[in-house]
């Protein structure tokens, strides 16, 4: 089953002044439960399609499904609703909230979803020890180093149980040692409970580990390989 | 919900400086209102206590005529008879009686026009404070011949002193010129300029034995017997309620349909005026603050805002929809007003309830401010409602101005904000 279907996607930055045409018909279809890295030279196009296939923007021209459901034709508000029920993002950086705490952040997204809160609990927890952070419930991000604030951005994208979790460059800013630590993460879920994971990387480490490798070259694709690791 | 309300809460502090900044503007500001509200009131209520409680009274009662012309045959017939209802009208603290005409009146040194009021005085010290008032000699007493009360301004310009004699000249009810001797008794200062100018003071027995000699008791018809004792063209009284001046002033309207009656508003319409500023000087300077609390607020909040661009890019992108951030920058700003306003209004009561018992000194100016009918001691007072008014005002101040700044958080769209890094 695709859980990411898209179709001839083009986008066009400031298509009436300077037009910078980022990505220029992209194909590009992800089933369930793949682990997918999207590489490429900076300015490739990579970010942009992270954007458009996670619903933060919109293609200027094509057709995009996710989760079987057209997107194109969402509101700006219901796609902010989309987004939260189908979609877990991991970002670069700026993941979590300052004030809140670990639990808090993670606990985040399912209390806009009005979860209960035992399952809440039961599954910020959870979570949080998925990702080996058991005992770091109660810091806050500032008493995190890097990695373990990208290992709570991870929980948190799975908390509201999404269809797939889109990470741009998730390690960019993390030493080897916890790419490697948040890469075990990512690649156990995706194993263990079948999440499709989709990353765009610069890391050789990171793309190493990927099952399936998209290269966007000058916004098109230029390979698609499946890799055996 | 109660996530916003914690995110918002702990947002509130993150940056501490800023929060105690505007914080800091809120109290100063809550507590300036009031403290100038309550020196504006305590001076216009300075002001109209002084005037009732010296010259006005809170209901005068004339023959309707008088008003128009001053002359002293309107006076009001029966007086004893109308005296003593009006004391006994329910509601009524005290009542006197006047006898008042024009005269002039002259020392060695010069002469001027002066009102004399000829007061019923064991009466009057119920009424009036004039009594009080008497800075040096002595107020009026049973015994003595033609005793005078004058002000310390007229005292200064005709230049006498106590038991300095004076000559009083009017016209008797005969439409003779009479002159009489007085020697002055005391010498007051009411603090009311006007007054002290235009007033002078001796006892109502003197003036109406002066004013009916024998010949016009012996030319009066049989059947206006003219009672020298009670001649009278005012009746000035104190009722225990100032809120209930209307229906007692009604009251006795009622009771005398023949007879003006009129209370202190009517008698000086400047104290209604006054009365009404009260309100109007709190709202002129509630608006003043809330305006520039308006601009603190909106430059505060839109710093917020701009400092957490790509924090508020990452919540929209996670799921958190418009209402809710705008909500939250609501909230932010609501809480910096309910920290700071009950912080505000608690140290402006404290302020206003020391100095309202305390009272301020401004006798180092008291020269200009006696002129204006006031005090030297100054009681700054507020009615509570401008409390609830002050806080309602910063509530709505806080939302008024979080609107701009809340709108521009969701205006942000989330790759731009997650991009600008
Ligand atoms: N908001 C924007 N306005 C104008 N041009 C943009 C905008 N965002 C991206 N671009 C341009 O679109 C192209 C693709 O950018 P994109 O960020 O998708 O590349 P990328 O592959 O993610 O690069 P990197 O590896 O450096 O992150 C680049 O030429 C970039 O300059
Ligand atoms: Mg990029």
């Amino acid at each position: 089953m695709n859980v990411i279907h898209t179709e001839n996607i083009k986008k066009t930055y400031n298509p009436d002044t300077i037009p910078v045409e980022a990505l220029k018909g992209v194909d590009l279809s992800i089933k369930q439960g793949e682990f997918t890295a999207i590489v490429g030279p900076s300015g490739s196009g990579k970010t942009t399609l992270l954007n458009i296939i996670g619903g933060l923007d919109r293609p200027t021209e094509g057709y995009i499904e996710v989760g079987q459901k057209d997107i194109s034709k969402l509101s700006d508000n219901q796609l902010i609703d989309f987004r939260r029920e189908n979609i877990g993002f991991v970002f670069q950086a700026y993941n979590l909230i300052p004030v809140l705490t670990a639990k808090e952040n993670v606990e985040f997204v399912m209390l806009l979803q009005n979860r209960s809160e035992d399952e809440r609990n039961a599954r910020t927890i959870e979570l949080l020890e998925a990702v080996g952070l058991g005992d770091k419930i109660d810091s806050r991000p500032s008493q995190l180093s890097g990695g373990q604030q990208q290992r709570v951005a991870v929980a948190r994208a799975l908390a509201p149980k999404p269809t797939f979790i889109l990470a741009d460059e998730p390690t960019a800013n993390l030493d080897s040692k916890s790419t490697a630590n948040l890469l075990d993460i990512m690649a156990r879920l995706n194993k263990e409970e079948n999440i499709t994971f989709v990353f765009s990387t610069h890391d050789q480490r990171v793309i190493d580990r990927a099952r399936r490798v998209i290269t966007l070259e000058d916004g098109v694709i230029s390979t698609d390989i499946q890799q055996h690791n | 919900m109660n996530t916003l309300f914690k995110i918002a809460w702990r947002n509130v502090w993150r940056s501490r400086l800023r929060t105690f900044v505007i914080l800091g503007a809120i109290i100063l500001g809550v507590w300036a209102v009031i403290f100038i509200t309550s020196l504006s009131n305590g001076m216009v209520k300075s002001y109209i206590n002084n005037a009732v409680q010296t010259e006005v009274s809170h209901i005068q009662i004339h023959h309707p005529d008088f008003l128009k012309d001053r002359a002293i045959e309107f006076s009001v017939g029966d007086a004893d008879k109308v005296l003593a209802s009006i004391q006994s009208t329910k509601g009524v603290k005290a009542v006197t009686k006047r006898t008042l005409t024009n005269a002039m009146l002259s020392s060695s040194k010069g002469a001027r026009g002066v009102q004399v009021k000829a007061i019923d005085f064991n009466r009057e010290k119920e009424v009036t404070n004039i009594a009080t008032k008497v800075i040096e000699g002595e107020f009026f007493e049973e015994k003595g011949r033609n005793p005078i009360l004058i002000s310390r301004r007229i005292a200064d310009k005709l230049k006498v002193k106590v038991r300095s004699k004076m000559v009083l000249t009017f016209t008797d009810l005969s439409g003779e010129v009479t002159a009489a001797s007085f020697r002055v008794k005391g010498i007051f200062n009411t603090g009311i300029a006007p007054f002290d100018e235009a007033n002078v003071i001796i006892r109502q027995e003197d003036l109406n034995r002066l004013l009916a000699p024998e010949a016009v008791l012996i030319n009066q018809a049989p059947d206006q017997k003219f009672d020298v004792e009670s001649l009278t063209h005012e009746f000035a009284l104190l009722v225990n309620d100032t809120k209930l001046v209307d229906e007692i002033a009604g009251d006795i309207e009622f009771q005398f349909p023949h007879l003006k009656v009129q209370t202190f508003r009517q008698v000086s319409p400047e104290l209604e005026l006054y009365e009404t500023s009260i309100g109007l000087t709190g709202m002129i300077v509630m608006t003043i603050f809330m305006l520039a609390l308006i601009f603190g607020i909106i430059n505060t909040m839109l710093m917020a805002v701009l400092e957490r661009i790509k924090e508020l890019g990452m919540l929209m992108a996670v799921g958190m929809n418009k209402r809710s951030v705008f909500s939250m920058v609501v909230i932010e700003t609501l809480m910096l007003g309910l920290i700071g306003t009950p912080i505000g209004l608690f140290l402006g009561y404290l302020t206003v309830t020391y100095f309202g018992n305390a009272g301020i000194d401004l006798s180092s100016y008291g020269e200009g401010i006696e002129g204006f009918g006031m005090s030297t001691m100054l009681y700054p007072s507020l009615e509570n409602s401008l409390y609830i008014q002050l806080a309602i005002g910063v509530f709505i101040t806080a939302i008024l101005g979080s609107l701009y700044p809340a709108w521009k958080a969701i205006r942000l769209k989330p790759v731009e904000a997650i991009r600008s890094l």
